[in-house]
């Protein structure tokens, strides 16, 4: 204390105490806001935490200017960050108690979980609906007289054989679209009109592969339908 | 650091916008970061940069953060998981010694590791450390029995100030006034080896 001041006295015991998170809540606003304006207080911030490191381990004594560049490099850091806000997830800390405390634990636990699920998912889809796209291109009206060269994109997916009748195929791939009800057209085979009227607005996807699969596994297919 | 995480106050300043309060939590872990990186990572040259990443990591993070584990815990693992991340990328075979992985929760600062130059420090900050520790040991036997079992049962047995107002038989507010002036005293014998312009460098 070398100034003498009563009230930077005062400050600093603030500041210990914060250091040991022993302060009065409503109180670290302040202290947080000196700390930021008061060269002295940030000083003293290092020097207790130093000493405590030192107490603990004395490999920790390390150089104060080195402690001050890293400091620096994180401000600078820090600086090009967007700020965080979570008064939401504050509030809801400081208003939960222990039995709230399990709850919020598994709530996020299935939130770090969430986008994994969320990404397989959507991967899993866009098979499923290329998958379907494959089969039931088969059999259009308009192409089922001529050859069609069907690709299947994925090496996971059951392949069409170019011996096998029509029907037969979608009992050899795994149900695309469970959920979803389907119809049998006059060629015997499986149809969706949803699922048609969107591969006809996506048309530009109908010779690309799924999830960036590379080319070697492309495999082609001759299918004769029997229908007409 | 006992039953509260003692970081609870700043997390929820941080929480609300206050980069500073973040600031002050790294002042307060980072030599202790920068240790644990450097047991793991063999290039000396890496452990800064790792040890800032950490804290950008652990900051975009934060409001993830709910309190189930102490702050500095959860902040292990992110140090470690990022260390983890830049040997991967790098294909460097990681260093991982067994103190570095016995000890992984609060009580790392505990175990004593010699290890100064594998910190790849320069002579000048070896002898700079052994410096600000003999000062601090030197402080701390200067002191009276009173700050002295106050500063020592917080800061290396962990206690909270009720537990060490019990101890000591006498009021909180007596603990926290000795605490802090243990900890003046040390620092004005630090003060010499910290620079004195250092008030306007932080």
């Amino acid at each position: 204390m070398s100034t003498g001041s009563v009230t930077e006295a005062l400050l600093l015991e603030q500041l210990s105490a914060l250091a040991d998170g022993e302060m009065d809540p409503a109180a670290v606003e302040t202290a947080c806001a000196r700390w930021r304006d008061d060269g002295r207080l940030r000083a003293s911030w290092h020097a207790y935490h130093l000493i405590g490191d030192v107490l603990r381990s004395e490999d920790l004594a390390i150089e104060p200017s080195r402690d001050m560049a890293f400091l620096a490099a994180v401000r600078d850091r820090l600086s090009r960050e967007a700020v965080v806000l979570a008064p939401a997830a504050a509030a809801d800390r400081a208003g939960s108690d222990g039995q709230t405390a399990g709850a919020n634990n598994r709530v996020v636990g299935a939130a770090r979980r969430w986008p994994w699920v969320v990404s397989s998912a959507v991967a899993a889809g866009f098979v499923a609906v290329l998958g379907t796209f494959a089969l039931t291109r088969q059999a259009e009206p308009e192409t089922a007289e001529s050859r069609t060269v069907v690709s299947v994109g994925s090496p996971t997916l059951a392949t069409p054989r170019a011996d096998a009748g029509v029907a037969a195929v979608p009992a050899s791939v795994p149900a695309p679209a469970p959920a979803r009800s389907l119809a049998l057209d006059e060629s015997g085979v499986v149809r969706d009109p949803s699922l048609d009227a969107y591969l006809v607005a996506h048309k530009q996807f109908a010779g690309s592969t799924a999830l960036g699969v590379p080319s070697a596994f492309l495999r082609s297919a001759t299918v004769r339908t029997y229908g007409r | 650091m006992t039953a509260a995480d003692a970081d609870a106050a700043l997390v929820e300043r941080v929480k609300l916008g206050d980069v500073k309060a973040f600031e002050m939590l790294v002042v307060k872990y980072q030599r202790r970061i920068e240790r644990l990186i450097g047991r793991m990572v063999r290039d000396v040259d890496l452990v800064p940069d790792i040890a800032q990443e950490t804290f950008i990591r652990a900051y975009r993070a934060i409001p993830q953060f709910r309190g189930e584990s102490a702050f500095y815990t959860w902040l292990y693992r992110i140090a470690v998981n990022t260390a983890k991340k830049s040997l991967m990328e790098l294909k460097r075979d990681p260093l991982i010694t067994e103190t570095a992985r016995a000890s992984r929760d609060e009580e790392d600062e505990t175990s004593r590791v010699e290890n100064e130059l594998s910190d790849g420090e320069t002579p000048d900050a070896v002898l700079a450390s052994k410096q600000i520790a003999a000062a601090v040991n030197l402080a701390i036997e200067g002191l009276s029995d009173e700050l002295r079992q106050a500063i020592t049962l917080r800061e290396i047995e962990g206690l909270s100030y009720e537990e060490i107002a019990e101890m000591m038989d006498c009021p909180i507010g007596t603990v926290r006034s000795r605490i802090f002036r243990a900890r003046e005293a040390i620092a004005q014998r630090l003060r010499p080896l910290l620079g004195t312009r250092l008030d306007e460098r932080w």
